[in-house]
């Protein structure tokens, strides 16, 4: 169908003020925070912004039946080009759709549309005292549907997990345009596992099964105490090692972060006040539950750390917490302001790999950071093993250009190698997806037959996954 | 300078990872909703002007210029883009290339031209009591201003009959010892839109130990030439304003408007002049210029004096983009209200969130301005406060707006009015006449 009359009918069918189909506002949307698309914009055919599941089922049945890509999007903070039209289409931008349907306080759910912004429903949940745990750094603008279909998770993954266990139910739009709902959409019940598990297929698909235009979320209690321990190590290999110490003291922090010294001096370069201690490695905890609770574990986590760290602090003081965890916090700006001449990009920037080979990854990684000449800022979940680095360069130079790719494939291919995987939270898009038969071998083929199940037509958000 | 040669132009573009977390602070966005709004979109957009990939007309323009340039996703961009200076560099190469006669008029002739400027707003002053819509339509008025006059004409406060130059003498002495020589910066707006408020500057200051010049010939600061795609007239503005300052010796260049101190500071001179022939003069007259606000509290440590009030007064304070963003400045304005005898200071929900004038973007973008300052309003009136303080003549013009669209009673009023006010009663408490 031609785009002209692809714009026509969506105007039609939804009114002007859902859609955008000026060549100049569609160029708005042929970006998202990856590397891939600084260098590759794709401009969709179409934005539509629907409000309703009714408005998601006219457009997936005209897309059905004109054999039209759709390409839903969040607020466009993914890492992978996931949300973008890289084959053509029509995007889908749910992140305005942002309303909170029902807070179930007595049973611990809440009901929100697609759009709901992470931090905003954590806002309204506090007010019953109750949290939506994964805690990706991005939670100010990432949006409740990107995280599902991504089954982001962040910072405290250690101890809450990613998104996935938290979702009890879907409303899915399908590519004919049905509607089904999954799991616990409409049985208000913490565990159900009558028939086959769809909520746990659809979370993390990327986009690339359906539409999901209603989620309905386990809440848990709000944690009342906080504490903070910072440990310094002269030795790489003691910062992993008494993760799983730490861990083997039946302790599990909500949150265990890891600078190396990459990061520590990218941080200190930023912002001379932080004065972080020069280490090969700067571990920081965070303890979360009841305040005697988080005493204990704080004291356990100094005893248990203190005998390999150069120095540990705990603190339950707020100002002094901010004070430790402010050189994590400004981590991922300091990377971006390490070169004036250049910035990180979000190229091999989310591995995870198995805790116990952390310190020799991130060796590997510096290894090729010398090798292609590119400087590379490593900091990251520790505790669950996923690393961020960020490669930085000028990305206006096709020559660093070309050097960083190599990079990325290395460092992609080195995860893997170390037992682990290309994306621990970020998730495939279009950037991973030619490590897909590395990673799963046959399950690709199972992947693929599942895919057109939901979506023979193969219009759901082509090209992303595998 | 060729755009594509403009420092931020060339050094930060490349900066931007489009991470999004300014779709989480821009207040147009909120109102907006989708991509094109977003600050990490329009650095997009200059990208591709500068890239050639979309043509510099007015549809790349209208989406640039649909920008408060308040300066939030500035302050927040984990990456340190100004990214209202890139808004600003594309504007003006978009004006390059597409002269149009009418902004030509308005900036380059009317704002350049102080004379010119207030013989205009006091003919403005007397359409409005006839009633501007109907006059401007018939004159063609509404062709040859920017945006939406018709509604916007609401926005304009009763435009005092003289301005604070026409009162005010070019030397005020000191009243006691004098400790400092100040250049006043009476900007535009403070002198046609709140002449009371530059009284109560020269006050302030009399009382305090500086005598203050106000030098012949002071031009606009061209922060809204900057914010409508006239760097060039900026640039001239800015270095008339430079040499007119620097040929004094003032200790310090003082001025109570928050958009004219940011346009006169370092930050914004390393905008226009970097790498130009003046810079140097421009960094060295940036370096004496100071927020009135900041002068009281951390130079003058002023000390109020004591008066009698019956009952307390609640003032709450709204921050100006162009102090809190473009210059860090919020402690001092509410340091310098909690000094004042007879106040209760109460802080409103999302003081730093625009109001939505921005100078003259209430005129240009009426129907987003509203949307931004009934938020605001929102906050305001939560406070329940008797007078809402703000240091910005353009936000007070945009807020008094507010107050009348809401029926709330409400004085909107700068802090050295308040200040001032308390130098007046005191003197008759102790029974003197000035």
């Amino acid at each position: 169908m031609e785009q002209v009359a692809i714009k026509e009918e969506l105007s039609k069918m939804l009114g002007q003020e859902k859609v955008l189909t000026e060549n100049l506002d569609l160029m708005y949307y042929s970006y998202d925070s990856s590397f891939l698309t600084k260098l590759k914009p794709a401009t969709p055919d179409a934005v539509v912004f629907p409000r309703s599941t009714e408005d998601v089922q006219q457009v997936m049945k005209f897309a059905w039946n004109n054999n039209i890509n759709i390409i839903p999007r969040g607020a466009g903070t993914g890492e992978t080009g996931g949300c973008i039209a890289i084959e053509g289409g029509i995007v889908m931008d749910l992140s305005t759709w942002s309303d909170i349907e029902e807070i179930d306080a007595m049973n611990m759910q809440v009901i929100v549309r697609p759009g709901v912004i992470h931090a905003d429903l954590n806002n309204e949940l506090a007010k019953y005292n109750l949290f939506f745990p994964p805690d990706p750094g991005s939670s100010k603008m990432c949006t409740i549907g990107g995280m599902v279909a991504n089954n982001a998770s962040g910072l405290r993954a250690v101890k809450y997990w990613s998104t996935e266990p938290y979702i009890l139910g879907l409303e899915v739009v399908m590519p004919n345009g049905e509607v089904i709902t999954t799991g616990g959409m409409k049985a208000r019940t913490i565990k159900n596992v009558s028939g086959i598990n769809l909520t746990k297929l659809m979370v993390g698909s990327e986009g690339i099964l359906g539409i999901i235009t209603r989620i309905r979320i386990r809440c848990i209690p709000k944690p009342s105490a906080r504490g903070i321990a910072m440990a310094v190590f002269d030795n790489l290999d003691d910062a992993p090692a008494t993760v799983l110490e730490v861990y083997q003291a039946g302790i599990l922090p909500s949150g265990i972060e890891i600078l190396d010294s990459s990061a520590i001096h990218a941080v200190n370069d930023f912002k001379p006040e932080i004065n972080l201690p020069n280490a090969e490695a700067i571990l920081l905890f965070e303890v979360d539950g009841n305040p005697p609770s988080v005493e204990y574990e704080g004291q356990v986590i100094k005893e248990v750390a203190g005998k390999r760290a150069r120095e540990v602090e705990w603190s339950t003081d707020p100002v002094r917490m901010t004070q430790l965890w402010e050189g994590r916090s400004v981590t991922a700006t300091a990377a971006a302001r390490v070169r004036p001449d250049g910035t990180r990009i979000f190229a091999g920037e989310d591995i995870s790999i198995p805790i116990s080979r952390v310190a020799d990854t991130l060796r590997a990684i510096r290894s090729l950071g010398k090798k292609y000449g590119i400087q590379i800022v490593n900091y990251g979940h520790i505790g669950d093993g996923n690393v961020h680095s960020a490669p930085v360069i000028n990305p206006e130079n096709p020559e660093e250009v070309e050097r960083v790719l190599k990079l990325v494939h290395e460092i992609h291919l080195l995860a893997i190698e170390m037992g682990g995987t290309t994306t621990g939270e970020h998730g495939v898009g279009a950037v991973r997806r030619s490590y897909a038969e590395l990673e799963h071998g046959l399950a690709v083929e199972y992947m693929k037959r599942i895919k057109k199940a939901f979506d023979p037509h193969g219009i759901m958000n082509p090209g992303k996954v595998f | 300078m060729e755009f594509k040669e403009l420092p931020p132009v060339k050094e930060q573009i490349m900066k931007c990872v489009r991470c999004g977390k300014c779709r989480s602070v821009c207040p147009v966005f909120a109102e907006v909703g989708n991509e094109t709004a977003a600050p990490r979109g329009h650095v997009f957009m200059v990208q591709m002007l500068r890239d050639g990939k979309v043509e510099p007309d007015k549809a790349v323009y209208d989406k640039l210029s649909a920008c408060l340039m308040c300066e939030t996703c500035s302050v927040n961009c984990p990456s340190g883009i100004d990214v209202h200076e890139l808004n600003a560099a594309a504007r003006s190469y978009i004006y390059e290339k597409n002269p149009s006669i009418a902004k030509e008029f308005i900036f380059d002739t009317m704002w350049t031209n102080p004379g010119f400027l207030k013989a205009s707003t006091h003919f403005m002053g007397g359409l409005q009591k006839l009633g501007l819509q109907k006059i401007a339509r018939d004159m063609g008025l509404t062709r040859i201003l920017p945006g939406d006059l018709p509604e916007a004409e609401k926005i304009l406060t009763n435009i005092p009959t003289k301005s604070a130059k026409t009162c005010l003498p070019e030397i005020n002495k000191t009243v006691g010892p004098k400790k400092y020589t100040i250049g006043y910066f009476l900007g535009c707006a403070t002198d046609l839109l709140s002449p009371e408020v530059a009284k109560a500057t020269i006050d302030v200051l009399t009382r305090n130990g500086c005598e203050v010049i106000i030098p012949p010939g002071i031009k606009c600061c061209g922060l809204p030439h900057i914010a409508n795609g006239k760097m060039d007239t900026a640039r001239k503005l800015a270095a008339h304003n430079i040499k007119l300052f620097n040929s004094y010796n003032f200790d310090y260049v003082i001025t109570d408007c928050a958009s004219c101190s940011a346009a006169l500071s370092r930050k914004n001179m390393e905008f226009l002049f970097k790498g130009l022939n003046i810079e140097d003069q421009a960094y060295d007259f940036s370096s004496r210029v100071m927020d009135l606000t900041s002068f009281l509290i951390n130079v003058i440590d002023i000390q109020i004096p004591e008066v009698k009030y019956d009952k307390k007064v609640k003032v709450t304070y709204h921050d100006p983009c162009h102090l809190a963003n473009a210059q860090g400045i919020t402690r001092e304005p509410r340091e310098l209200l909690k000094r004042i005898p007879g106040i209760e200071f109460i802080e409103m929900n999302n003081a730093n969130s625009c109001c939505g004038g921005s100078g003259t973007y209430s005129v240009t973008h009426y129907k987003m301005s509203m949307k931004i300052l009934d938020k605001k309003m929102d906050n305001v009136m939560e406070t329940g406060a008797d007078k809402l303080v703000t240091c910005c003549p353009s936000c007070m013009m945009q807020l008094k707006y507010g107050v009348r669209r809401h029926n709330w009673k409400c004085q909107v009023v700068h802090p050295v009015v308040l200040v001032s006010e308390c130098y007046q009663n005191a003197l008759i408490e102790q029974g003197e006449n000035r």
